[in-house]
């Protein structure tokens, strides 16, 4: 028995109407993949607030803090007075805080980015290129008590164009 | 365009696609001429005053900022817009970005290198560059962090960074389509470089996600970088520099001068990648709409430049600006005038404004309005500082002038290599302003 199927759909909400009805099926595991980015097949796929988020605000405290350690450590180790004023000055410290605020926010959101999406991902998984030109499709993997003709019938149902079964692990 | 007729998604891949995949004879020629002159007039010149010094420039002691610095100021200014506007176009969802944005941000992204260029040529010794960095050396030395110089190694690196990955992720997906349309070492390159891209809900979601972050970042970054150049000067005390409004002045001429070079970058991409069907009317349009905006603030703060240093009551001030309206350079300060705040009120003109050839020549002029903008705040004002007997005068030595033309033939190599690297439209995005696939109406 093959572990996944593959069906493409020429019509995005063919392929949004197959997601819906698998998933009230009882069939969890299904990826959706689009041509475009689609919130629907997002909210179908169970994908509220990104984790992201917490990367990017935790990256940009940490930065903006290490920026002033930066700035306050350089100052303190080579020391440079300058007509009597403080050798810890804010003003000038603050621009590279903010710097670095930026600088690490942007590169903690990367990182975040790379983590919640799993990518890089380059082993070789269910894909068929023309879901990267004008195709959708729904890959189903199953569990031992779930029934493959069921989920093959609900998408061809649905207006299916292809499907197809993969060995290929999800 | 009445005439107009929407494309498939397969059309907008394969019309794209090409323009990255099938190579002509006219663009080898073209990437010969440029990257033989970048060669020629900016690098060779340069390795030259690594052996002369920086005596090899027009650059004297009283004038130690000259052509270099007004380039450097120039560049980061065109670099401007694209990010920027990317960005804030992102944030408010205005579907009209998507056809240019891609192409905008790279202009960003290689007007900053070759900006990052005129730093390490300014620096003379470019081999003492890390000097600027915080890293343990063996003279004891670190970084004055109070400097404004110093402000600026931390906001280009910054702008640097964040332009970079804001472009490179916002092409995932699309390099994931030239996989999808490729063969042999291309394919696997682009396996690489789309990270393994399949379009999941999972990586659409997480990718949405990011790059709003990324925009979220990257619009008071950009802000930042221009306000921090302009501290290069204001922070001085030098007459004709020490002004408040430098900030705010700097920010908006970027701006301006960023809006324009992406009329003159569309203009060249819709013409030589025959991208008619994507690079549109409305987005000459709207480019145009912003440039009236951006060339009144513009001609405004100008005014506010010599209603302030007129209203300050210093004579040094007085002089400086004297010296800016009627002085040696004055038929440039009149020259930058008529491109910067005069002709581009003719845009005003529908007419005008939806013509491509002209506003692809006032987009040069606006840019050549600003080059020269950027020349005169440099040598109008260092070389003319307090004291009369201490005046100088500040004209570009040949090697300046040819490392300065050599920076464009740069940019435009850097360009080139890009387009064949990346799609320079959307591919996804535009997709996305298409009508939706479905079956029901």
């Amino acid at each position: 028995m093959a572990k996944n199927i593959m069906a493409l759909f020429q019509y995005q909400d063919d392929f949004l109407n197959a997601a819906r009805k698998l998933k009230a099926s009882g069939f969890d595991r299904i990826s959706l993949m689009t041509p475009i980015p689609m919130h629907d097949a997002e909210k179908i796929a169970g994908l509220d607030k990104s984790p992201v988020r917490r990367f990017s605000l935790i990256g940009a405290i940490l930065g903006g803090l290490s920026g002033f350690a930066m700035a306050t450590a350089c100052a303190l180790v080579f020391i440079l007075p300058t007509g009597g004023r403080a050798i810890i000055t804010f003003p000038p410290f603050l621009v590279i805080s903010y710097e670095m605020t930026i600088l690490i926010g942007v590169l903690s959101t990367l990182l975040g980015f790379h983590i919640v999406s799993g990518l890089p991902a380059w082993r070789d998984k269910p894909y068929r290129m023309e879901t990267s030109i004008d195709r959708f499709s729904l890959v189903v993997g199953f569990d031992p008590d779930d029934d493959p003709a069921l989920a093959e019938k609900i998408m061809r149902d649905a207006g299916a164009e292809k499907i197809i079964q993969v060995e290929k692990p999800e | 365009m009445s005439d107009y007729r929407e494309p498939t998604y397969a059309e907008v891949n394969r019309d794209i696609l090409r323009t990255l995949l099938e190579t002509g004879s006219r663009y080898w020629i073209v990437f010969g001429i440029t990257a033989t002159i970048a060669i020629v007039c900016f690098y060779i010149p340069w390795i030259y005053q690594w052996h002369v010094g920086l005596g090899a420039s027009g650059q004297s002691r009283s004038d130690v900022w000259g052509t270099y610095l007004s380039n450097f100021i120039f560049w980061i200014g065109l670099s401007h817009s694209g990010t920027l506007l990317s960005a804030v176009l992102h944030i408010t969802r205005s579907g009209w970005r998507k056809a240019i944005y891609r192409s905008a941000e790279a202009m960003t992204l290689f007007s900053l290198m070759t900006a990052a260029f005129f730093v390490l040529i300014h620096l003379g010794r470019v081999w003492f560059v890390h000097w600027s960095v915080p890293v343990p050396n063996q003279m004891g030395l670190w970084p004055n962090f109070r400097s404004p110089l110093l402000f600026d190694v931390m906001a280009i690196t910054t702008y640097l960074t964040a332009s970079s990955i804001f472009i490179y992720m916002g092409s995932v997906p699309d390099y994931a389509a030239v996989r999808d349309a490729s063969t042999g070492l291309r394919r696997r390159l682009y396996t690489i470089f789309s990270f393994g891209w399949r379009g999941t809900a999972r990586e659409w979601h997480t990718l949405g996600w990011a790059y709003t972050f990324f925009a979220v970042f990257v619009i008071p970054l950009a802000v930042s970088v221009h306000s921090i150049v302009s501290w290069d000067f204001a922070m001085s005390l030098v007459p004709g520099l020490h002004h408040t409004i430098f900030a705010p002045y700097f920010v908006c001429g970027a701006i301006y001068s960023g809006t324009a070079g992406i009329v003159t970058v569309m203009y060249l991409l819709r013409r030589c990648l025959n991208l008619e069907r994507y690079i549109r009317e409305i987005h000459l349009d709207n480019l145009g709409k912003l440039l009236i905006a951006l060339s009144l603030i513009w001609a405004y703060i100008n005014i506010l430049e010599l209603f302030t240093g007129w209203y300050s009551g210093s004579s040094f001030q007085y002089e400086a600006l004297t010296y800016k309206l009627f002085g040696y350079y004055a038929p440039l300060y009149w020259e930058m005038i008529l491109f910067c705040a005069f002709i581009p009120q003719l845009i005003f003109w529908k007419k005008i404004r939806s013509s491509w050839n002209i506003m692809f020549v006032i987009s040069i002029l606006i840019n050549i309005g600003m080059l020269t903008e950027r020349f005169l705040i440099v040598s109008t004002s260092l070389p003319r500082k307090f004291l009369p007997n201490a005046f100088g005068f500040y004209f570009p030595s040949l090697v300046e002038i040819s490392i300065t033309i050599g920076s464009f033939a740069l940019f435009a190599t850097l360009f080139l290599i890009f387009i064949k690297w990346t799609p320079c439209v959307s591919i996804y995005e535009v997709k996305e302003t298409l009508k939706p696939l479905r079956r029901v109406e």
